[in-house]
């Protein structure tokens, strides 16, 4: 199969860049490794913000629709269920539908893959029961199932926050928020003090000392200034953060830097979203953790940096999106991230690491 | 437990399929992964890790962890977090190494 851009990752990222590509004319194929397009909007039913200017606020899914529906009009092809499992010597990548393994050919390649979810390990943690926190919101607004009847929280990121509120709406108790810190992590204080309103226990300084059960998760034990304070929980949600996806970057033979604020080891990249290796490009939460609203940012200026190298788009005129793009993303993403993004785009003509396997 | 009417996203639930856990009969519903439509059969455990033998499940629902494996259709190691479930689909817990030394597959 040839194509003139693989996109790796149907996600917010993967569709922008989509978007921006194929309406400016160039053949675009998108490979997913799960059934539908969107990537882990789908399960959000929360209200989006900021947003690029181009679209309103929104939920979550919806947001994954309105993306979805720009490509339709154009020559996209969309592989789903299909994973991107290595390179061939020619440099094409190779897909796998889980029976087969086939080569496309393509002259641009986005590494769109997005961020896994971290763990965070105390004893036991691995009964089942216990569950990331996206499982837990993947549980209930796509598979429509309620993970457990008593909830526990492990951390209080925006991301978290939104999620026990998600529980809260489907009739799951929340029956504590268990925090490592003095204070909630979520950025949003609206969040924390509208569950603190609903009577939502928030443990600071606190962590989990044990968990207990017979085959799944029965009760936990939080540590609690001291004290140990044991609570009955049939699931329990743990939110370590995320970090970047980066398995397509390895095969590719793309080189990394360490970034705190962007979420640690990421693919050394530049101004057009573009790695050290010829033709390719990356975007969304595989170049960096950030809001959804900055995400699709990246893959905008990705994909426009693509049609300034296919020749679809003047170069004067590239250079003009992408500034104004760039404007936008300083004005939509954290001061933090931003700052890191800035200091790992100038460390792109030093990388520190080549070929080597980090873990 | 299904949620059948979403707070959000209403009845989503439209087209019921019957699978099988360890040959007994659960209900379940065509846009649910295997490990879901466990999930809301009240089935958590889903099989035991190879060396400490301790019960594994759900973890990631985003086919990162391996924690999920199971015996789907006859075939071992399935994400079943990733896996669709089908009408009449057979569905066996992960509890050893997956036999891939066969004949057919020389050794
Ligand atoms: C379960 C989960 C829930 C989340 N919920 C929230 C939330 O509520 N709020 C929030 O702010 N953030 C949330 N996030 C963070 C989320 O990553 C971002 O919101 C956003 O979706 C990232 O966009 P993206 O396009 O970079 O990546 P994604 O949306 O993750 O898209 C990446 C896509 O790449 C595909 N992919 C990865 N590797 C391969 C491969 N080798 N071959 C083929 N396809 C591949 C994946 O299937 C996926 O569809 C969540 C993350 C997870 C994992
Ligand atoms: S639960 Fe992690 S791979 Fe299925």
């Amino acid at each position: 199969m040839e194509t003139d851009v693989l996109i790796i990752g149907g996600g917010p990222a993967g569709l922008a860049a989509a978007i921006e590509t194929a309406t400016r004319g160039l053949d675009v194929t998108i490979v997913d490794e799960s059934s539908s397009l969107g990537g882990q909007l789908c399960q959000q039913t929360q209200l989006i913000r900021p947003l690029p200017s181009v679209y309103q606020p929104m939920r979550g899914f919806e947001l994954a629709k309105v993306l979805t529906e720009q490509i339709n009009d154009f020559t996209v092809g969309t592989l789903l269920n299909h994973r991107v499992i290595g390179l061939y010597a020619d440099g094409s990548v190779g897909l796998s539908d889980e029976e087969k393994v086939f080569p496309v050919k393509a002259k641009k390649i986005v590494v769109a893959t997005g961020a896994a979810e971290q763990a965070v390990a105390f004893p036991k943690w691995t009964l089942p029961g216990i569950i990331t926190i996206g499982a837990a919101q993947t549980l209930v607004n796509r598979d429509f199932v309620m993970p457990g009847k008593e909830a526990v929280i492990v951390g209080s990121s925006d991301f978290a926050l939104d999620v026990a509120s998600q529980l809260l709406e489907v009739g799951v108790e929340v029956k504590g928020i268990v925090e490592k810190n003095p204070a909630a992590a979520a950025r949003e204080k609206e969040k924390t003090d509208a569950l603190i309103g609903r009577g939502i226990p928030f443990y600071f300084n606190s962590f989990i000392k044990e968990a207990r059960g017979n085959g799944q998760v029965e009760e936990i034990d939080i540590e609690v200034n001291g004290e140990i304070l044991t609570v009955s929980a049939d699931v329990v949600c743990i939110d370590g953060g995320r970090s970047p996806i980066l398995d397509s970057f390895y095969q590719l033979g793309c080189s990394f830097g360490y970034q705190k604020e962007l979420g640690g080891w990421i693919p050394q990249y530049n101004r057009q979203f573009k790695t050290d290796r010829e033709n390719v490009f990356l975007a969304g939460n595989a170049a960096g953790i950030s809001q959804q609203g900055a995400l699709l940012l990246t893959g905008m200026i990705a994909g426009i940096s693509i049609c300034e190298d296919l020749q679809t788009i003047r170069s004067g005129e590239a250079e003009e999106i992408r500034d104004a793009l760039w404007e936008e993303l300083k004005l939509s993403e954290y001061k933090d991230v931003w700052e890191g993004r800035t200091k790992h785009i100038e460390k792109f003509s030093s990388p520190v690491l080549k070929d080597q396997f980090i873990s | 437990m299904h949620i059948e009417n979403h707070p959000i996203l209403g009845k989503q639930l439209q087209e019921p399929v019957t699978f099988y856990f360890n040959d007994q009969p659960y209900k379940a519903y065509t846009q649910q992964s295997v490990a879901a439509a466990l999930m809301a059969n009240g089935v958590k455990k889903f099989g035991l890790s190879r060396k400490l033998v301790q019960s594994r499940g759900l973890f990631c629902s985003r086919g990162r962890c391996c924690s999920c494996y199971m015996t789907v259709n006859g075939e071992d190691h399935v994400r079943t977090c990733m896996t669709k479930v089908e009408e009449g689909m057979s569905v066996y817990p992960n509890l050893e190494d997956p036999e891939v030394r066969r004949e057919k597959h020389g050794d």
